[in-house]
């Protein structure tokens, strides 16, 4: 902060306004319903009352004398005839109606019972922390049950809210209609030690204040008036509405005077309710919106507030800004990464101040006499006396610049070498936005480097980014130390490169450095050149070629950038994809030895790469420079080796192309004869699938196979240098399975996972025969790409593509609500000094973040320190007999002591293996704990808003595909996306409970056991055992169970006979070997007897409830049980099974049997694996750190307005984030007091945020000063 | 959740880190290391599962020794609050 602020808001309370505090602070009683009159002055006690405030600019305020710019407005209000309930607190109003005696108005409970109440509140044991809360539920509770008044006697009576506003008695004598007028006579009797234990703040919020005996009309300045291009003045629509209250009040007071029958009156009560209510809010369900004369819904006070438009989220939360810029943005490869291309028009329109001083001042001089309209230029000159000189204005730029002196402030224009952050939405993460050094370029268009659109996720299909010039020198130099792209290389989400070549730069270096390239010497000192490099260049590989010249090889070229020292092992992608030789990239001493450079080298987002190494070993800004020199040579390079793609390329050979057709063929056989087979019924069955689904995986498994195949035949007869095939095999674009699609067949269209049978009746399309049997029919589409498709199949593909595009819609709608609620819950959650984690009111989250306390962005991969890395590069130059164990061992005692146990035994465990000298390893081991210091987390980080993002921005690349199956297996789980979010919404059950039951050591191994196991587990109901049943509706139903059912769940009649006796309705009369025979007690009527039928049906005769299935499952030499549904509690009691690892995937039934500690694990277990499941990278700290913060309360809880958000300390973020006026409304009642030390509340009073460097102060102490 | 209700022990369980009540002295300890009042300490309702056999009772603090991806092994804790 350049300039002080002068004020700072310490804190906010809320409450409620009582009547003498509207009369105290209302400077006019508005009674006239006219706002203007003839002459368009102001109506003296009308809505625009002069007094009220002023809008014009020339006029001036009648209340305090300012003019427009600086009168804040003065309420006025209005005296209403007859009392009115405040919509906002209707809910209250109604609580209390049925807490209170109606007759003395104390609480509905004994004096005992308050007392205890009040002790609890009152003693603050603060272990009562999360009991204190429930102390007003009870209570309503207990009151709602009291017939007697425990304190005066009175009979009490049941009351009947009609919503919205409508309170009913019903005494012994009839319905009573409570008026407002009785309520608030009800309220003004409470006392206020009652309603303290409720929960209210009677010094802010006395119940009485809640009925309305005088209206606040807000001023002028809060509802302006605008004049229409016609002159027509139109109002605003809250003016609207107090003109209606004005209205019907005066009507009302009239009526009142003039001695009206009540009936009449009450009438117009009931209308000045309604117009009331509506003026708070026009969206209350039960009566009807008021409408402007144009038929649009009325926008009033709680409309202005709520929603993303609504003030807190649209203007208070997110607010404009001057000094951007957006347009479309287009790639240039010539241009550094950090760099960002600038059109000269957008330059000349962005400024940055620019102090004059001695140093600058000929600079000066010269943009100046450009002006605004010749680049570089000024648009501004502020003088040391504040007058700002618009140079637009100035005809003589000359003397102006003549007369310039030391101190004067120049906004000139921006220009190259600059720094501005860009930004492309959505902004899911850090790297959305990045600082970038300005290059102002010719054209129109923002230009990025291509290597950087992964992080913003950009590419150049007429996308547009933000860009935003910092102003202050504080903020230039924050932007340039934490902001700029070689400080963003390493994605804070796992700890890897998120940078890196990508498309053609990896096929270019793909050809650049595989065995055969070669360059003249010519050639290579161009390209080296181009790359940077100045110093002696290396002897040519290949001498005395056949014209006797010298050659470099590619190879030679790439290792001129590499650090001198730099010694790397990799697989390349290229090597798996065809020899499959491993570790084939070897870089020693800083030369490519052997290998090629593909996407796991020098790839974006791939850890462990060239780029990774580099970027750790040498730092980032060693990094940048040497992806910079290589892509800008691997540029030049493919440009000119020319690299295409076309036709051609996919063109098959006339053998190939028959081949592909008859092994297509062949599939349709097979599946014709399993049709057959399943036809015969000798089809073998998969355990828990019928036949028609068997049938049905089997094709689909089979036509899979053929589509693989036509891919890979097609694919493999293209030869090694197909364009195709080089940017598959090393990772630039495309897999075999697109070129198998574009040259050999596209294969089975589907629809949520399954093949396409419905549209029409029995058939897909209209085309064809009713229950067609032919995989054509039912979208396997045998054509490819290149051919093009039937048009039968184009219909099928169609139909495919069209679930894709719906599921993109979807997901970014579902992950970006996620993003949103988690981004809430924890945007307040920082690292405190003390090295835990905590939010801004002290609770503590984590003791220490990620249990290590280390930042995984500063981490590798995760880990502080590479620790066989650091042993590889000191073995190079190690000299000397290996150390003994015992030296190990003391030295590494020596320097690991700050370690936590994991590592500890991590670097002890590498150094023993590592045959290194003892100065090896007392050097190895100081730049270990050098490197672990280093990445340590630094006091202010937000970790919470990186956690949340780290979380919130994989989601956005997750299938929403709800089920799968794996396999030909029975059990459907739900995974990616929706999964994710039922995880941090914590629900009570999940869509799809399932649960893995370990057996005992002892018959883990038998197959028997675990399936009588498996029977004592499974829900057996009697329905499931019966064959039929015979219904006599007068006296009897006789039970027939199917003897096979019986003996396939080990049941007996017996223990049927017992679990049925506990039936009141009917007696068990004799049973035969395989039939019960039930008597009916009493007479019945048909519906009940089938009620009765059905309640035996649903009877539990043996096994846990809710498991709907069970799973045998071999694992090695041990048999798992795996469960449809889920009840932890009940399985522990089996016995038979191991206790100790039994699985459930219902996190919160185990919060309730095995604790919050357990719960918290299981969180971590389930996100993780969900994660990993879809090939997405967290790291693991972040996932601790959710599950942390959703146990921390004692208590599974939500990531959402239910949990976290909602029970944030703070009024502001609440009502920012979701219902936002019952929020407000609550905190005013209980009297709170917004602190303002978290984000969101900062940022909504306009202050700093109390996160990362806004945490930092500059404290001095006085009294040291002379 | 009752007392009654759990016949098994689950503190075996995989999932369920050892649970200890600490002294108060040591208790002392742990709120002048974090510099924190006790409600400010991650909090553990008195019947939790895990904890119900020990004979807690509201007021007390837990120390939690947690099995680490990361550290190998941690320290946290709770304060036992009324349900």
């Amino acid at each position: 902060m350049s300039i002080q602020a002068i004020k700072s808001i310490n804190a906010i309370r809320f409450s409620v306004w009582s009547p003498n505090e509207i009369r105290k602070y209302s400077v006019a009683e508005i009674t006239a319903p006219e706002t203007y009159d003839e002459d368009g002055m102001p109506v003296q006690g009308g809505l625009m009352d002069g007094r009220l405030g002023t809008l014009e600019p020339g006029q001036k305020c009648l209340t305090c004398g300012n003019t427009s710019a600086r009168c804040p407005g003065h309420f006025g209000h209005i005296e209403l005839a007859e009392p009115v309930l405040h919509i906002a607190f209707i809910d209250n109003i109604y609580k209390l109606l049925l807490a209170t005696c109606r007759s003395c108005s104390r609480l509905k409970i004994s004096q005992d019972e308050i007392d205890e109440f009040a002790k609890i509140t009152n003693r603050d044991a603060v272990y009562t922390i999360i009991s204190r809360k429930r102390i007003p539920e009870q209570i309503l509770e207990k009151s709602k049950k009291t017939k007697e008044c425990p304190h005066c006697g009175k009979k009490q009576y049941e009351l009947i809210f009609t919503k919205p506003t409508i309170f009913i008695e019903k005494t012994d004598i009839g319905e009573n209609r409570l008026l407002p007028i009785t309520i608030r006579e009800r309220f003004s009797q409470i006392t206020d030690d009652d309603i303290k234990i409720l929960g209210y703040d009677p010094a802010t919020a006395r119940p009485e204040w809640f009925i309305l005996q005088a209206l606040p009309v807000p001023p002028v300045t809060v509802r302006p008036s605008i004049i229409l291009e016609t002159g027509i003045r139109s109002e605003d629509d809250l003016t609207h509405k107090m003109v209606d209250v004005i209205r019907v009040n005066q009507r009302l007071k009239e009526s009142k005077e003039a001695g009206t029958p009540p009936l009449i009156v009450q009438d117009l009560v009931d209308l000045l309710q309604y117009h009331a209510t509506t003026y708070f809010d026009n969206e209350v369900s039960g009566i009807p919106q008021a409408h402007h004369r144009s038929g649009r819904p009325l926008k009033t006070l709680t409309q202005r507030l709520k929603g993303k438009e609504g003030r807190f989220r649209g203007s208070l939360s997110g607010k404009r800004v001057d000094f951007s810029s957006r347009t479309v943005i287009s790639p240039d490869p010539n241009l550094d990464l950090s760099e960002v291309g600038i059109p000269e028009t957008v330059a000349m329109k962005l400024t940055i101040p620019e102090v004059v001083t001695d140093w600058n001042m000929n600079r000066m001089k010269k943009i100046i006499i450009n002006g605004p309209n010749k680049f570089p230029g000024v648009n501004y000159i502020v003088r040391p006396d504040g007058v700002k000189i618009r140079l637009d204005f100035v005809e003589d730029r000359s003397i102006i610049a003549k007369n310039l002196e030391v101190g004067y402030l120049v906004e000139r224009h921006l220009s190259d070498g600059d720094i501005v952050m860009f930004n492309r939405q959505p902004s899911l993460h850090q790297m959305s936005i990045m600082a970038h050094h300005v290059r102002v370029l010719p054209g129109k268009t923002f230009r990025l480097h291509p290597s950087v659109c992964p992080p913003y996720n950009a590419d150049f299909d007429g996308d547009e980014m933000n860009l935003h010039v910092p102003q202050s020198e504080e903020a230039r130099a924050e932007a340039m130390l934490l902001m700029r792209v070689q400080d963003q290389l390493i994605s804070p989400r796992y700890g890897g490169p998120i940078i890196g070549g990508l498309r053609d730069f990896i096929t270019g270096s793909y050809l650049l450095t595989k065995d055969d390239t070669k360059l003249s010497v010519q050639d290579f000192s161009n390209f080296a050149m181009l790359g940077g490099f100045n110093g002696v260049l290396p002897k040519p590989k290949f001498n005395n070629n056949d014209d006797g010249s010298s050659m470099y090889s590619g190879k030679q070229l790439f290792s001129l950038f590499l650090p001198k020292d730099f010694n790397y092992v990799i697989t390349s992608k290229w090597s798996k994809g065809t020899n499959g030789t491993d570790k084939d990239v070897v870089i020693k001493n800083g030369q490519l030895i052997s290998g090629v450079i593909d996407k796991s080298s020098i790839g974006a987002e791939e850890p462990e790469s060239v780029l990774h190494r580099i970027a750790k070993d040498y730092g980032n800004v060693e990094a940048k420079t040497f992806l910079n020199s290589i892509l800008i040579i691997v540029k030049q390079f493919i440009t000119h080796y020319g690299f295409s793609y076309g036709y051609a390329d996919l063109e098959l050979d006339d053998n190939v192309q028959q081949n592909i057709l008859s092994e297509i063929e062949n599939s349709y056989a097979k599946v014709y004869d399993l049709i057959e087979q399943a036809k015969n019924g000798t089809l073998k069955l998969t355990r828990g699938l019928s036949s028609e689904e068997a049938l049905e995986a089997y094709i689909v498994n089979e036509l899979s196979k053929a589509r693989d195949k036509a891919g890979s035949m097609a694919s493999t007869s293209f030869d090694e240098n197909n364009a195709g095939k080089i940017m598959a095999i090393t990772g630039a674009r495309g897999s075999s399975l697109n070129i198998g699609q574009m040259a050999g067949a596209l294969g089975q269209q589907s629809r949520r996972g399954q093949r396409l049978h419905k549209g029409y009746n029995n058939r897909a399309l209209s085309h064809f025969k009713n229950n067609d049997r032919n995989p054509d029919s039912h979208g396997f589409v045998k054509s490819n790409y290149r051919d093009g498709l039937s048009s039968l199949e184009f219909f099928f593909h169609a139909m495919g593509g069209r679930e894709g595009l719906v599921d993109t819609a979807v997901r970014t709608q579902q992950s970006g609500y996620m993003q949103r609620r988690l981004i809430n819950a924890l945007e307040h959650i920082r690292l405190e000094y003390d090295g835990t984690v905590r939010d801004p009111h002290g609770h503590i989250i984590q003791f220490l973040y990620g249990e290590d306390g280390i930042d995984v962005a500063k981490s590798d991969h995760g880990e502080s320190f590479n620790i066989n890395r650091l042993i590889d590069s000191q073995k190079i130059i190690d000299v000397g007999k290996p150390a003994l164990q015992n030296e190990i061992n003391l030295i590494a005692k020596k320097y690991t002591k700050s370690f936590n146990p994991r590592l500890k035994k991590v670097v002890l465990e590498s150094l023993l293996l590592s045959k290194l000298s003892m100065e090896g390893i007392e050097k190895v081991c100081k730049k270990g704990l050098d490197l672990y210091n280093k990445a340590k987390v630094e006091p202010g980080q937000a970790v919470g808003i990186i956690t949340a993002q780290s979380i919130g921005e994989p989601g956005t690349q997750m299938t929403l595909r709800t089920f799968h199956f794996a396999g030909i297996r029975e059990r459907n789980v739900t995974l990616g996306l929706p999964r994710l979010i039922e995880l941090v919404d914590a629900r009570k059950k999940p869509v799809t409970p399932t649960m893995d039951i370990f057996l005992d050591e002892k018959i883990k191994s038998s197959r028997e056991n675990a399936i009588k196991t498996a029977r004592n587990i499974l829900q057996t109901k009697i329905g499931s055992l019966i064959s039929n049943i015979e219904t006599d509706y007068a006296t009897q139903l006789t039970l027939n169970f199917n003897p096979s059912r019986l003996k396939e769940r080990d049941c007996k009649i017996e223990t049927i006979k017992t679990t049925l006796q506990s039936n009141k309705k009917l007696k068990v009369e004799s049973s035969g070997n395989t039939s019960l025979v039930l008597k009916l007690i009493g007479t019945h009527d048909a519906p009940s007897v089938i009620a009765i039928k059905n309640k035996i049906l649903n009877t539990t005769v043996k096994g846990i409830s809710e498991i709907e299935r069970v799973t045998l499952v071999q694992k090695g030499d041990q048999w798992i049980i795996q469960t449809t549904g889920s009840n932890l509690p009940k399985v522990l009691e089996i016995n038979g099974i191991d206790t100790k690892t039994v699985r459930t995937n219902n996190v919160s039934e185990i919060a309730t049997t095995l604790g919050i500690e357990a719960a918290r694990n299981a969180l971590i277990d389930e996100l993780t694996s969900t994660l990993e499941d879809q090939g997405l990278e967290v790291d693991v700290r972040y996932i601790m750190l959710v599950a942390d913060l959703m146990c921390s309360r004692g208590y599974m809880q939500q990531i959402g307005r239910h949990g976290i958000a909602g029970t944030k300390d703070s009024v502001l973020a609440r009502a920012a984030f979701e219902i936002t006026v019952p929020t407000i409304s609550h905190a005013a009642l209980s009297g709170e007091i917004e602190k303002l030390k978290g984000v969101t509340e900062n940022v909504i009073v306009g202050s700093n945020i109390p996160i990362g460097s806004g945490i930092v102060d500059i404290y001095m102490n006085m009294t040291n000063q002379n | 959740m009752n007392k009654d209700d759990i016949h098994v022990d689950i503190s075996n369980h995989i999932y369920v880190p050892k649970h200890e009540i600490i002294a108060k002295q040591e208790a002392e300890k742990v709120l002048q290391k974090f510099n924190c009042k006790p409600t400010e300490l991650p909090l553990i309702f008195e019947n939790d599962p895990a904890i119900i056999k020990l004979g807690v009772k509201p007021g007390d603090i837990i120390k939690i020794t947690r099995q680490s991806a990361t550290a190998g092994e941690s320290l946290y804790y709770r304060y036992v609050v009324e349900v």
